[in-house]
């Protein structure tokens, strides 16, 4: 009797212990996610164009990144810094370049979304070019992780990740509650015509909106690429993933991206954990199905 | 003009012996067939669907699914797959799409799109996973390539007088009007429902057909037809031309087709140089290569305004 009670112990004790450690791969996905999500939404919510070079920004980001450390000898927070400031520039030239010219004409919907396409294959395989076709790596920030009993919770890369989103989170809250700048965007996130009418040059407003929408989009793929591997054919399931989570976000809100973040990343989790990694596709395309069904206007309506 | 053309096309296997140039005619074709039914639904009833070329492709691999698996002359596997995929194309993304406003029906279809190279690696046994499907049979015993172009041809002119007879007809312009005011459309009567679930019909079936008799020329087919750069080219070929400009796909696809091929020896720059012609057309060609002619039209009038006054 006693032996069975050890066994049964132990195995609640294995199930608590493998729920718990997908419960945090579940966190640290989601919070990639939600970083990733971030840029695509701002843009959106903005703009009110679908970024589809969104996923091979990320990984020009983290390209960028990738170069920096190898050919200078400029230290890893240097090198984020230098890719994020050069995907804003990026940014700014591509709205000059090829979005503005085409807001005037009345099929701008998609005629944005055919350029940007263009532009993700442009990317695609400019990357591959520059940088070479071979699986790149960028190095994690810290080595190591925390362990408790021999088991290793979470490692310490994966927290720093999870707190730098956090950090970014906040940042970004109070560059849009507090900065003239932001409260420019968000006024012209929630109305256009009213915004012009108190001054505010919607044009300027959409280059640096998008500018910043891109430069996140590049560091977050920096912190893809830090777990995961790079290369550049990962840009398009980036995209993908990247507007399950904004359309369950509601197009244009960032605190739903949040909530959407985090349910479909320990979804995924639970999902590659308990059936295997290669359900994981079908699994986005049932829950975007799902959302479109019941839910298109997604979970929260507030504009940024 | 384009009668002659037609006539120098259908002769021209007959006299000449040149393979080459037949099979990029019979590529011409089939994309043809599968541009134009897309300019239909994009265009014509401004129905932001991009799954079109997964419909070819699944057209495609039902075919040869069909024609390896069961003892079904493969000669009638594409019409077969066609039908198959157009019922499995309205369940899936019609139905979805009705409800949906025009961005979600052009994430969710794309999204379609992405999903099916998972989908095929799951089902392995039927399709072949990555490596893809091989030895599918051809359309029947002995054929040639000469066969092919015909029935691709056929095809194509079959595809095309359709699509002609729906731009004329009601059906057509109840598009057109669904696409330019759907409120007042409804305000007329239009089902909208009930006209989106035909162009979706009509577009997948005929691409879907394109797909199976593409799968059976070259005898096998795999995922990377569903790669980015084939889904950019085809939208590449339906946007050049001009969205619901009919004649203006032909050009569209005549131009991409021909030009993939020509700079298939640039290696690594091919897709580069393709996204960036993408980029060019879109920023100076908004409404497609019929405004080439637009502006011939408006230079032909100020020239005869001119000598008249």
């Amino acid at each position: 009797m006693d032996t069975v009670q050890w066994g049964v112990e132990s195995t609640v004790c294995q199930m608590t212990s493998m729920i718990l450690s997908t419960l945090v791969s579940g966190i640290i996905i989601s919070s990639l996610y939600i970083t990733m999500a971030l840029g695509l939404s701002v843009i959106y919510g903005v703009i009110k164009i679908f970024n589809f070079s969104h996923g091979l920004l990320a990984i020009f980001g983290a390209y960028l990144v990738w170069w920096l450390l190898s050919r200078t000898g400029l230290g890893y927070g240097w090198c984020i810094l230098i890719s994020a400031g050069i995907m804003f520039g990026i940014g700014i030239i591509i709205y000059w370049s090829m979005i503005f010219p085409l807001l005037k004409h009345p099929n701008w919907d998609l005629s944005t979304l055919v350029i940007t396409l263009g532009l993700g294959m442009v990317i695609e395989n400019f990357s591959l070019i520059a940088f070479g076709p071979g699986t790149k790596a960028i190095p994690k920030f810290i080595k190591g992780s925390i362990r408790w009993n021999d088991y290793s919770i979470i490692s310490w890369h994966d927290l720093c990740t999870i707190i730098i989103v956090i950090c970014m989170l906040l940042l970004l809250k109070y560059f849009f509650m507090k900065t003239k700048q932001g409260q420019a965007i968000r006024a012209v996130a929630q109305d256009m015509e009213g915004a012009r009418y108190i001054g505010i040059d919607i044009f300027k407003v959409f280059s640096y909106t998008f500018a910043i929408g891109v430069s996140i989009t590049g560091f977050s793929g920096v912190l893809l690429a830090s777990k995961l591997s790079l290369t550049s054919s990962m840009g398009w399931d980036w995209l993908v993933k990247g507007f399950v989570i904004v359309v369950l976000a509601g197009l244009g809100s960032i605190t739903g991206i949040f909530y959407a973040g985090i349910f479909l990343g320990i979804s995924e989790a639970f999902i590659s954990f308990f059936f295997g990694i290669i359900w994981v596709p079908s699994f986005w395309f049932v829950a975007f199905l799902i959302i479109l069904l019941f839910r298109p206007e997604g979970l929260s309506s507030a504009k940024l | 003009m384009a009668a002659l053309i037609l006539l120098a096309v259908i002769i021209y296997p007959v006299f000449f012996n040149n393979s080459y140039v037949t099979f990029m005619l019979f590529l011409f074709f089939i994309w043809a067939i599968v541009a134009s039914s897309w300019d239909l639904i994009l265009g014509y009833a401004g129905v932001n669907n991009l799954g079109h070329v997964a419909f070819f492709v699944i057209g495609g691999y039902l075919s040869g699914i069909l024609a390896k698996n069961l003892p079904i002359a493969a000669v009638w596997c594409p019409l077969l797959g066609g039908v198959i995929t157009t019922v499995v194309v309205v369940i899936f993304i019609a139905l979805p799409a009705l409800r949906l406003p025009g961005i979600y029906i052009a994430l969710y279809s794309l999204m379609f799109h992405l999903t099916i190279p998972s989908l095929l690696t799951q089902t392995r046994k039927w399709t072949g996973g990555s490596k893809g499907l091989r030895e599918i049979p051809p359309l029947f015993e002995n054929i040639e390539m000469i066969h092919y172009y015909y029935i691709a041809l056929g095809l194509l002119l079959l595809t095309l007088f359709i699509i002609h007879k729906i731009i004329k007809s009601r059906t057509g312009q109840a598009f057109v009007a669904l696409r330019d005011s759907a409120d007042f459309a409804r305000s007329l009567g239009i089902n909208e429902y009930k006209e989106k679930i035909k162009v979706f019909a009509v577009s997948a079936f005929l691409a879907s057909i394109a797909g199976g008799l593409y799968a059976h020329f070259i005898r096998s087919i795999t995922p990377t037809t569903l790669g980015i750069n084939t889904f950019l080219l085809t939208l590449t070929m339906v946007y050049l031309g001009g969205l619901g400009r009919f004649p203006g796909v032909l050009l569209g696809t005549a131009l991409i087709v021909f030009a993939d091929e020509y700079f298939r020896a640039m290696g690594m720059l091919r897709h580069l140089v393709l996204g960036a012609l993408i980029i060019f057309t879109v920023l100076f060609f908004p409404k497609g290569l019929m405004q080439i002619f637009d502006r011939l039209d408006t230079v032909i009038g100020k020239m005869a305004l001119k000598k008249a006054g």
